[in-house]
């Protein structure tokens, strides 16, 4: 008698998750170029991710330039001041560095460059 | 998870290919459509919705383990997506309220008629978003218990009584034991 009364129940809620299943039913709907779309989002979305990084540092380069080249004239100042007030051999190192650093900053940009470029090749 | 799946997931991830992760969408964009479409009641919304949850899809898909059907994957990305939005916009509080109108002014009674697509959407009013949400996935998407613990984040006891409680919901608003028999 019990058997049949779980039998029975369980066949109710068969029945009703049918019902419910038959109603939920989806219709497939078709594609109509909705993939088409959201892979051209998707490579969109790459290129801005890609251009990003160099048009910051183009645009960080271009704001920093002016001041950079300020302070690259008050470090020269600096340094011939020093040379005149401290003995030569004390300040040998630092005026070679300051020197240099206009190389340096080609050195640097022509790494993101190249990282750059090798990021494009890659991929 | 299904074979063809993982062999496009894998070559989307280790290739960044595009092409096989639109295969990947046409052939999941029927079943994230429906139950978001389900879930707002706005179709429009749901499609931009969908696009959204693919291209989230995209961005996550190096951190998809493999466990579990792909489908269930992105049906909790589009639970998410669809949580995010509504949190955003105040949009689908009028549209709930729209419906939840009509609700009341038609439906007294469920009857399996020509209009299967009002009768669900009366049948859906009545429900809250996380009784629609599950109902939906278990339903219309033919997600499991386990599968729907995972994709909402709930312990699987309490999808079984959400699911309980919301058939009970709709047995005593649309007097469904009428059409048990046929």
């Amino acid at each position: 008698m019990i058997s049949k009364i779980i039998n029975m129940a369980d066949k109710l809620k068969d029945t009703e998750d049918q019902l419910l299943e038959s109603l939920f039913a989806n219709e497939a709907l078709a594609d109509d170029g909705f993939s088409k779309l959201v892979v051209r989002r998707i490579r969109r979305q790459i290129w801005i991710r890609r251009l990003a990084l160099p048009v910051a540092m183009l645009v960080g380069g271009t704001i920093a330039i002016k001041p950079l080249t300020q302070l690259a004239g008050i470090g020269s100042q600096l340094t011939e001041t020093a040379v005149k007030l401290a003995p030569a051999s004390s300040l040998e190192i630092p005026a070679a560095l300051t020197a240099q650093l206009p190389l340096a900053m080609t050195l640097v940009g022509c790494l993101a460059i190249g990282m750059f470029v090798f990021r494009l090749s890659e991929e | 998870m299904c074979a063809e799946d993982s062999l496009l997931v894998a070559k989307a991830v280790s290739a960044n290919d595009t092409a096989a992760f639109g295969e990947l969408i046409r052939r999941h964009q029927s079943q994230i459509r429906n139950f978001l479409r389900k879930l707002s009641g706005d179709e429009s919304l749901a499609d931009d919705l969908a696009q959204d949850c693919f291209l989230h899809a995209w961005n996550k898909l190096r951190g998809y383990s493999g466990r579990g059907s792909f489908i269930g994957w992105l049906l909790k990305i589009a639970y998410t997506t669809f949580l995010q939005s509504k949190r955003r916009s105040k949009r689908y509080g009028e549209i709930l309220e729209e419906v939840g109108h009509v609700a009341e002014i038609t439906s007294t009674r469920y009857t399996q008629s020509n209009e299967e697509v009002s009768d669900l959407e009366r049948l859906l009013a009545i429900l809250s978003e996380e009784e629609r949400a599950v109902v939906v996935m278990s339903y219309a998407c033919g997600l499991s218990h386990r599968e729907i613990s995972e994709a909402t984040g709930m312990p699987t006891g309490t999808v079984k009584s959400i699911i309980h409680r919301s058939k009970e919901k709709i047995r005593t608003r649309f007097d469904i034991k009428d059409h048990q028999y046929g």
